[in-house]
Protein backbone atom coordinates (compact mmCIF):
# COMPACT_ATOMS: atom_id res chain seq x y z
CA UNK A 1 0.00 0.00 0.00
CA UNK A 2 1.44 3.32 -0.56
CA UNK A 3 2.68 5.88 1.88
CA UNK A 4 0.46 8.50 1.51
CA UNK A 5 -2.01 6.09 2.60
CA UNK A 6 -0.12 4.09 5.18
CA UNK A 7 -0.24 7.82 6.25
CA UNK A 8 -3.96 8.62 6.52
CA UNK A 9 -4.61 5.04 8.02
CA UNK A 10 -2.68 6.12 10.71
CA UNK A 11 -5.42 9.10 11.28
CA UNK A 12 -7.78 6.35 12.22
CA UNK A 13 -8.61 5.29 15.78
CA UNK A 14 -7.97 1.52 16.07
CA UNK A 15 -6.99 -0.62 13.20
CA UNK A 16 -9.10 -0.96 10.61
CA UNK A 17 -8.19 -2.46 7.79
CA UNK A 18 -9.25 -0.65 4.09
CA UNK A 19 -12.17 -2.09 1.65
CA UNK A 20 -12.78 -1.39 -2.02
CA UNK A 21 -16.08 -0.02 -2.08
CA UNK A 22 -18.11 2.46 -4.52
CA UNK A 23 -18.32 6.28 -3.86
CA UNK A 24 -19.49 9.13 -5.89
CA UNK A 25 -17.14 9.41 -8.34
CA UNK A 26 -15.77 5.93 -8.46
CA UNK A 27 -14.08 3.03 -6.88
CA UNK A 28 -12.74 4.44 -3.17
CA UNK A 29 -10.48 2.37 -0.25
CA UNK A 30 -12.96 3.09 2.67
CA UNK A 31 -12.33 2.10 6.03
CA UNK A 32 -15.27 1.79 8.98
CA UNK A 33 -14.82 4.94 11.16
CA UNK A 34 -15.92 4.05 14.21
CA UNK A 35 -17.79 1.99 16.45
CA UNK A 36 -21.21 3.87 16.52
CA UNK A 37 -21.73 3.30 13.03
CA UNK A 38 -19.30 0.33 11.72
CA UNK A 39 -21.66 -0.55 8.75
CA UNK A 40 -22.38 3.36 7.51
CA UNK A 41 -19.91 5.27 8.62
CA UNK A 42 -16.12 5.52 6.41
CA UNK A 43 -13.51 7.44 5.88
CA UNK A 44 -12.35 6.85 1.84
CA UNK A 45 -8.74 6.66 2.13
CA UNK A 46 -7.71 6.98 -1.74
CA UNK A 47 -10.18 7.11 -4.83
CA UNK A 48 -7.43 7.21 -7.02
CA UNK A 49 -3.89 5.52 -6.75
CA UNK A 50 -2.19 7.86 -9.27
CA UNK A 51 -3.28 10.77 -8.37
CA UNK A 52 -3.92 9.93 -4.30
CA UNK A 53 -6.81 11.66 -3.84
CA UNK A 54 -7.43 11.20 -0.34
CA UNK A 55 -10.68 12.40 1.87
CA UNK A 56 -12.91 11.90 4.61
CA UNK A 57 -16.21 10.82 3.63
CA UNK A 58 -18.80 11.00 6.05
CA UNK A 59 -22.44 9.28 4.77
CA UNK A 60 -25.44 12.15 4.61
CA UNK A 61 -27.31 10.63 6.82
CA UNK A 62 -24.47 11.09 9.12
CA UNK A 63 -24.18 15.10 8.66
CA UNK A 64 -28.36 14.81 8.62
CA UNK A 65 -28.60 13.42 12.44
CA UNK A 66 -25.82 15.45 13.31
CA UNK A 67 -27.40 18.66 11.69
CA UNK A 68 -30.74 17.77 13.76
CA UNK A 69 -29.01 17.80 16.94
CA UNK A 70 -28.02 13.90 17.22
CA UNK A 71 -25.70 13.86 20.00
CA UNK A 72 -24.00 10.27 18.87
CA UNK A 73 -23.69 12.10 15.23
CA UNK A 74 -22.45 15.01 16.43
CA UNK A 75 -19.97 12.70 18.19
CA UNK A 76 -19.45 10.38 15.53
CA UNK A 77 -18.52 13.51 13.03
CA UNK A 78 -15.86 15.10 15.93
CA UNK A 79 -14.52 11.77 16.14
CA UNK A 80 -13.97 11.59 12.67
CA UNK A 81 -12.74 15.10 12.21
CA UNK A 82 -10.36 15.80 15.15
CA UNK A 83 -7.19 14.52 14.01
CA UNK A 84 -7.44 15.58 10.55
CA UNK A 85 -8.22 19.43 12.43
CA UNK A 86 -6.12 19.11 14.99
CA UNK A 87 -2.96 18.26 12.59
CA UNK A 88 -3.64 20.93 10.59
CA UNK A 89 -3.84 24.03 13.17
CA UNK A 90 -1.01 22.54 15.45
CA UNK A 91 1.12 22.36 11.89
CA UNK A 92 0.14 26.24 11.46
CA UNK A 93 0.58 27.14 15.85
CA UNK A 94 3.63 26.98 17.13
CA UNK A 95 2.11 26.21 20.23
CA UNK A 96 0.27 23.02 21.30
CA UNK A 97 -2.14 24.48 23.47
CA UNK A 98 -3.67 26.90 21.38
CA UNK A 99 -3.90 24.02 18.46
CA UNK A 100 -5.85 22.39 20.97
CA UNK A 101 -8.07 26.02 21.58
CA UNK A 102 -8.70 25.85 17.88
CA UNK A 103 -9.68 22.43 17.51
CA UNK A 104 -12.24 22.97 20.13
CA UNK A 105 -13.39 26.41 18.90
CA UNK A 106 -13.36 24.83 15.45
CA UNK A 107 -16.16 22.08 16.23
CA UNK A 108 -18.32 24.31 18.59
CA UNK A 109 -18.71 26.45 15.40
CA UNK A 110 -18.90 23.47 12.99
CA UNK A 111 -21.86 22.56 15.23
CA UNK A 112 -23.40 26.33 15.58
CA UNK A 113 -23.25 26.31 11.88
CA UNK A 114 -23.79 22.80 10.86
CA UNK A 115 -27.20 23.43 9.71
CA UNK A 116 -25.81 26.05 6.97
CA UNK A 117 -23.61 23.36 5.45
CA UNK A 118 -25.80 22.00 2.20
CA UNK A 119 -23.83 19.53 1.22
CA UNK A 120 -22.21 21.72 -1.79
CA UNK A 121 -18.74 20.65 -1.56
CA UNK A 122 -16.91 18.05 0.54
CA UNK A 123 -17.41 18.45 4.53
CA UNK A 124 -13.79 17.87 5.08
CA UNK A 125 -13.38 21.43 2.67
CA UNK A 126 -15.93 23.24 5.05
CA UNK A 127 -14.89 22.22 8.13
CA UNK A 128 -11.30 22.66 7.12
CA UNK A 129 -12.25 26.04 6.43
CA UNK A 130 -13.23 27.00 9.34
CA UNK A 131 -10.10 25.75 11.60
CA UNK A 132 -7.90 27.13 9.51
CA UNK A 133 -9.73 30.76 9.70
CA UNK A 134 -9.72 29.93 12.99
CA UNK A 135 -5.69 29.43 13.01
CA UNK A 136 -5.09 32.25 10.99
CA UNK A 137 -7.32 34.52 12.98
CA UNK A 138 -5.03 33.04 16.59
CA UNK A 139 -2.05 34.30 14.32
CA UNK A 140 -3.22 37.92 13.93
CA UNK A 141 -4.37 38.03 17.43
CA UNK A 142 -1.11 37.19 18.68
CA UNK A 143 1.10 39.12 15.89
CA UNK A 144 2.95 39.73 19.37
CA UNK A 145 4.20 36.02 18.98
CA UNK A 146 5.20 36.03 15.66
CA UNK A 147 9.02 35.32 15.37
CA UNK A 148 11.27 34.30 13.69
CA UNK A 149 14.57 33.68 15.48
CA UNK A 150 15.62 30.50 15.20
CA UNK A 151 17.47 30.38 19.13
CA UNK A 152 14.10 30.99 20.84
CA UNK A 153 12.34 27.57 20.26
CA UNK A 154 9.86 27.27 23.56
CA UNK A 155 11.43 25.07 25.82
CA UNK A 156 14.87 24.10 24.52
CA UNK A 157 16.86 27.38 25.44
CA UNK A 158 20.23 27.59 24.24
CA UNK A 159 19.77 24.54 21.61
CA UNK A 160 21.63 24.77 18.65
CA UNK A 161 20.06 25.03 15.57
CA UNK A 162 22.67 22.77 13.12
CA UNK A 163 22.85 19.71 14.50
CA UNK A 164 20.65 16.75 13.35
CA UNK A 165 17.43 19.17 12.14
CA UNK A 166 15.69 17.63 10.47
CA UNK A 167 12.60 18.87 8.06
CA UNK A 168 10.11 18.35 11.06
CA UNK A 169 11.75 20.54 13.38
CA UNK A 170 13.15 23.23 10.85
CA UNK A 171 9.37 23.78 10.24
CA UNK A 172 8.33 24.18 13.39
CA UNK A 173 11.61 27.13 13.75
CA UNK A 174 9.84 28.96 10.75
CA UNK A 175 7.55 31.91 11.48
CA UNK A 176 3.37 31.17 12.39
CA UNK A 177 2.70 32.93 9.23
CA UNK A 178 5.17 30.85 6.96
CA UNK A 179 3.78 27.60 8.63
CA UNK A 180 0.98 28.63 7.54
CA UNK A 181 1.73 29.69 3.89
CA UNK A 182 3.81 26.70 3.72
CA UNK A 183 1.16 24.02 4.95
CA UNK A 184 -1.60 25.47 3.51
CA UNK A 185 -0.20 25.13 -0.04
CA UNK A 186 2.19 22.52 0.10
CA UNK A 187 0.59 19.85 1.66
CA UNK A 188 -3.03 20.97 1.69
CA UNK A 189 -3.38 22.45 -1.66
CA UNK A 190 -4.61 25.59 -1.39
CA UNK A 191 -3.70 28.48 -4.12
CA UNK A 192 -2.28 31.31 -3.51
CA UNK A 193 -5.59 33.13 -4.44
CA UNK A 194 -6.58 31.29 -1.66
CA UNK A 195 -4.46 31.67 1.25
CA UNK A 196 -4.29 35.26 -0.18
CA UNK A 197 -8.35 35.94 0.90
CA UNK A 198 -7.85 34.04 3.76
CA UNK A 199 -5.14 35.77 5.38
CA UNK A 200 -6.25 39.09 4.11
CA UNK A 201 -3.40 39.82 2.33
CA UNK A 202 -2.02 39.73 -1.40
CA UNK A 203 -1.29 36.97 -3.56
CA UNK A 204 2.32 38.50 -4.10
CA UNK A 205 2.68 38.46 -0.01
CA UNK A 206 1.56 34.47 -0.60
CA UNK A 207 4.11 33.60 -3.33
CA UNK A 208 6.65 35.26 -1.52
CA UNK A 209 6.31 34.32 2.00
CA UNK A 210 6.36 30.55 0.79
CA UNK A 211 9.71 31.06 -1.37
CA UNK A 212 10.91 32.85 1.57
CA UNK A 213 9.96 29.56 3.52
CA UNK A 214 11.55 27.35 1.52
CA UNK A 215 15.06 29.48 1.32
CA UNK A 216 15.00 29.54 5.46
CA UNK A 217 13.88 25.39 5.67
CA UNK A 218 16.81 24.57 2.93
CA UNK A 219 19.43 26.88 4.79
CA UNK A 220 18.58 24.82 8.05
CA UNK A 221 18.78 21.55 6.19
CA UNK A 222 21.60 22.80 4.57
CA UNK A 223 23.84 23.70 8.15
CA UNK A 224 22.00 20.54 10.01
CA UNK A 225 23.57 18.39 7.23
CA UNK A 226 26.94 20.25 7.34
CA UNK A 227 26.96 20.18 11.26
CA UNK B 1 25.88 32.95 -14.41
CA UNK B 2 22.86 33.53 -12.74
CA UNK B 3 20.64 30.94 -11.30
CA UNK B 4 16.94 30.20 -10.49
CA UNK B 5 15.59 32.34 -6.96
CA UNK B 6 13.50 30.50 -4.90
CA UNK B 7 10.84 32.44 -6.74
CA UNK B 8 11.56 30.87 -9.72
CA UNK B 9 11.81 27.34 -8.10
CA UNK B 10 8.48 27.53 -7.15
CA UNK B 11 6.95 29.29 -10.22
CA UNK B 12 8.32 26.27 -11.73
CA UNK B 13 6.71 23.70 -9.80
CA UNK B 14 3.40 25.52 -10.49
CA UNK B 15 3.67 25.69 -13.93
CA UNK B 16 3.98 29.19 -13.66
CA UNK B 17 7.58 30.39 -14.25
CA UNK B 18 9.13 32.95 -16.87
CA UNK B 19 10.40 32.09 -20.52
CA UNK B 20 13.57 32.69 -18.93
CA UNK B 21 13.42 30.43 -15.93
CA UNK B 22 11.95 27.44 -18.43
CA UNK B 23 14.83 27.52 -20.55
CA UNK B 24 17.20 28.73 -17.96
CA UNK B 25 16.75 24.99 -15.81
CA UNK B 26 16.59 22.72 -19.07
CA UNK B 27 20.25 24.10 -19.40
CA UNK B 28 21.50 24.52 -15.19
CA UNK B 29 22.27 21.42 -13.59
CA UNK B 30 22.62 23.38 -10.23
CA UNK B 31 19.02 24.82 -10.53
CA UNK B 32 17.91 21.15 -12.50
CA UNK B 33 19.36 19.52 -8.62
CA UNK B 34 17.63 22.64 -6.49
CA UNK B 35 14.76 21.79 -8.02
CA UNK B 36 14.39 18.40 -7.41
CA UNK B 37 15.50 19.09 -3.75
CA UNK B 38 12.48 21.26 -3.42
CA UNK B 39 10.08 18.81 -4.81
CA UNK B 40 11.17 16.14 -2.59
CA UNK B 41 10.90 18.32 0.41
CA UNK B 42 7.65 19.47 -0.34
CA UNK B 43 7.08 15.68 -0.51
CA UNK B 44 8.35 15.01 2.71
CA UNK B 45 6.10 17.11 4.34
CA UNK B 46 2.83 15.62 3.23
CA UNK B 47 4.58 12.26 4.30
CA UNK B 48 5.18 13.97 7.88
CA UNK B 49 3.14 12.03 10.39
CA UNK B 50 -0.26 13.55 11.64
CA UNK B 51 -0.18 15.26 15.11
CA UNK B 52 -2.92 13.56 17.57
CA UNK B 53 -4.51 15.99 19.95
CA UNK B 54 -3.03 15.22 23.09
CA UNK B 55 -6.61 14.87 25.24
CA UNK B 56 -9.80 14.54 24.74
CA UNK B 57 -11.53 17.72 23.60
CA UNK B 58 -15.18 15.92 22.89
CA UNK B 59 -16.32 16.59 26.78
CA UNK B 60 -15.50 19.88 26.72
CA UNK B 61 -17.25 20.39 23.45
CA UNK B 62 -20.42 18.43 24.54
CA UNK B 63 -20.59 20.22 27.97
CA UNK B 64 -20.50 23.69 25.73
CA UNK B 65 -22.82 22.52 23.80
CA UNK B 66 -25.36 21.25 26.09
CA UNK B 67 -25.14 24.70 28.58
CA UNK B 68 -26.06 26.88 25.15
CA UNK B 69 -29.25 24.29 24.26
CA UNK B 70 -30.03 24.83 28.25
CA UNK B 71 -29.95 28.24 27.94
CA UNK B 72 -32.06 28.71 24.68
CA UNK B 73 -34.84 26.55 26.99
CA UNK B 74 -34.31 28.81 29.51
CA UNK B 75 -34.71 31.65 27.89
CA UNK B 76 -37.48 30.29 26.22
CA UNK B 77 -39.19 29.13 29.38
CA UNK B 78 -38.42 32.68 30.84
CA UNK B 79 -40.27 34.96 28.01
CA UNK B 80 -42.91 31.90 28.24
CA UNK B 81 -42.89 32.17 32.26
CA UNK B 82 -43.10 36.29 32.00
CA UNK B 83 -45.93 37.02 30.10
CA UNK B 84 -48.07 34.44 31.69
CA UNK B 85 -47.01 36.17 35.14
CA UNK B 86 -47.70 39.37 34.17
CA UNK B 87 -50.91 38.16 32.99
CA UNK B 88 -51.75 36.54 36.43
CA UNK B 89 -50.22 40.07 37.95
CA UNK B 90 -52.41 42.11 35.97
CA UNK B 91 -55.69 39.94 36.71
CA UNK B 92 -55.01 40.02 40.66
CA UNK B 93 -54.55 43.97 40.64
CA UNK B 94 -57.90 44.19 39.12
CA UNK B 95 -59.31 41.76 41.22
CA UNK B 96 -57.89 42.79 44.68
CA UNK B 97 -55.59 46.36 44.96
CA UNK B 98 -52.68 45.72 46.71
CA UNK B 99 -52.62 46.49 50.39
CA UNK B 100 -51.91 44.58 53.76
CA UNK B 101 -50.01 40.99 53.65
CA UNK B 102 -51.25 40.97 49.60
CA UNK B 103 -49.00 44.16 49.54
CA UNK B 104 -46.38 42.85 51.23
CA UNK B 105 -45.84 39.58 49.13
CA UNK B 106 -46.41 41.68 45.55
CA UNK B 107 -43.50 44.02 46.65
CA UNK B 108 -41.47 40.65 47.76
CA UNK B 109 -42.60 39.28 44.15
CA UNK B 110 -41.47 42.07 42.53
CA UNK B 111 -38.38 41.84 44.46
CA UNK B 112 -37.27 38.81 42.95
CA UNK B 113 -38.11 39.49 39.41
CA UNK B 114 -36.10 42.92 39.70
CA UNK B 115 -32.98 40.26 41.49
CA UNK B 116 -33.77 37.74 38.74
CA UNK B 117 -33.42 40.28 36.01
CA UNK B 118 -30.11 41.90 37.66
CA UNK B 119 -28.81 38.27 37.65
CA UNK B 120 -29.76 37.65 33.70
CA UNK B 121 -27.56 41.04 32.86
CA UNK B 122 -24.70 40.33 35.11
CA UNK B 123 -24.91 36.80 32.92
CA UNK B 124 -24.74 38.18 29.75
CA UNK B 125 -21.50 40.27 30.98
CA UNK B 126 -19.72 37.37 30.74
CA UNK B 127 -20.02 36.81 27.15
CA UNK B 128 -20.88 33.13 27.03
CA UNK B 129 -21.01 32.31 23.20
CA UNK B 130 -17.73 34.22 23.53
CA UNK B 131 -16.27 31.77 25.89
CA UNK B 132 -15.19 27.74 26.16
CA UNK B 133 -15.26 26.22 29.46
CA UNK B 134 -13.44 23.50 30.94
CA UNK B 135 -15.74 20.05 31.01
CA UNK B 136 -16.06 20.30 34.35
CA UNK B 137 -17.37 23.48 34.53
CA UNK B 138 -19.53 23.14 31.95
CA UNK B 139 -20.75 20.49 33.42
CA UNK B 140 -21.76 22.55 36.36
CA UNK B 141 -23.28 24.97 34.61
CA UNK B 142 -24.98 22.62 32.52
CA UNK B 143 -26.73 21.16 35.77
CA UNK B 144 -27.49 25.02 37.04
CA UNK B 145 -28.83 25.71 33.95
CA UNK B 146 -31.12 23.01 33.59
CA UNK B 147 -32.80 23.49 37.24
CA UNK B 148 -33.40 26.89 36.32
CA UNK B 149 -35.24 26.19 33.20
CA UNK B 150 -36.69 23.32 34.75
CA UNK B 151 -38.05 26.28 37.55
CA UNK B 152 -39.19 28.53 34.76
CA UNK B 153 -41.54 25.70 33.41
CA UNK B 154 -43.09 24.84 36.80
CA UNK B 155 -43.43 28.93 36.38
CA UNK B 156 -44.94 28.56 33.27
CA UNK B 157 -47.35 26.25 33.84
CA UNK B 158 -48.46 26.62 37.34
CA UNK B 159 -48.59 30.73 38.21
CA UNK B 160 -52.07 30.60 37.17
CA UNK B 161 -53.19 28.49 40.09
CA UNK B 162 -50.66 28.92 42.48
CA UNK B 163 -50.79 31.39 45.21
CA UNK B 164 -48.99 34.68 45.98
CA UNK B 165 -46.92 32.87 48.78
CA UNK B 166 -45.65 29.99 46.57
CA UNK B 167 -44.56 32.60 43.97
CA UNK B 168 -42.49 34.41 45.44
CA UNK B 169 -41.11 31.42 46.80
CA UNK B 170 -40.61 30.30 43.24
CA UNK B 171 -39.11 33.43 42.35
CA UNK B 172 -36.64 33.39 45.24
CA UNK B 173 -35.39 29.91 44.91
CA UNK B 174 -35.17 30.89 40.81
CA UNK B 175 -32.58 33.70 42.17
CA UNK B 176 -31.06 31.50 44.14
CA UNK B 177 -30.18 29.45 41.02
CA UNK B 178 -29.31 32.42 38.96
CA UNK B 179 -26.81 33.79 41.69
CA UNK B 180 -25.21 30.33 41.57
CA UNK B 181 -24.73 30.78 37.99
CA UNK B 182 -23.40 33.82 37.94
CA UNK B 183 -20.53 32.83 40.31
CA UNK B 184 -20.10 29.54 38.37
CA UNK B 185 -19.34 31.73 35.28
CA UNK B 186 -17.37 34.10 36.92
CA UNK B 187 -15.34 31.75 39.19
CA UNK B 188 -14.61 29.52 36.08
CA UNK B 189 -13.54 32.18 33.49
CA UNK B 190 -10.42 32.63 34.43
CA UNK B 191 -10.26 29.30 33.58
CA UNK B 192 -11.57 29.60 29.84
CA UNK B 193 -9.55 28.74 27.03
CA UNK B 194 -7.44 26.20 28.90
Amino acid sequence: MPQDIRRYLKLLPGNYLATRCAVAGGPAYCVPLTAHYPATFYVVVASNFSDMTVALAVPDVIVARAQAGDEAALEALYRAFETPVYNLVRRILRRPEDAEDVLQETFLEVVRNLKQYRGEGHLWGWIRRIATTKALMRIRRDQVRETESLDDEPGKPGMHVGANIDLERAFDRLSETSRAVVWLHDVEGYTHEEIAEQMGKTVSFSKSQLARAHARLRGMLDEGAQA
Amino acid sequence: MMHCTMEDLGALRAGEASVWARRHVTTCAACQAELEVLYQRVAQLKALPALHPPRDRWPAIHAALRAVRSRRRRTWGTWTGSLALAATIAAVLLVQPPGGEQGKLHAELSQAKQQSATLEDSLQQYDIDGRVLSGHAAALVAELEDRISILDGTLAQREQSVRDAELVKLWQERVGLMRELVNARATRARYVGL
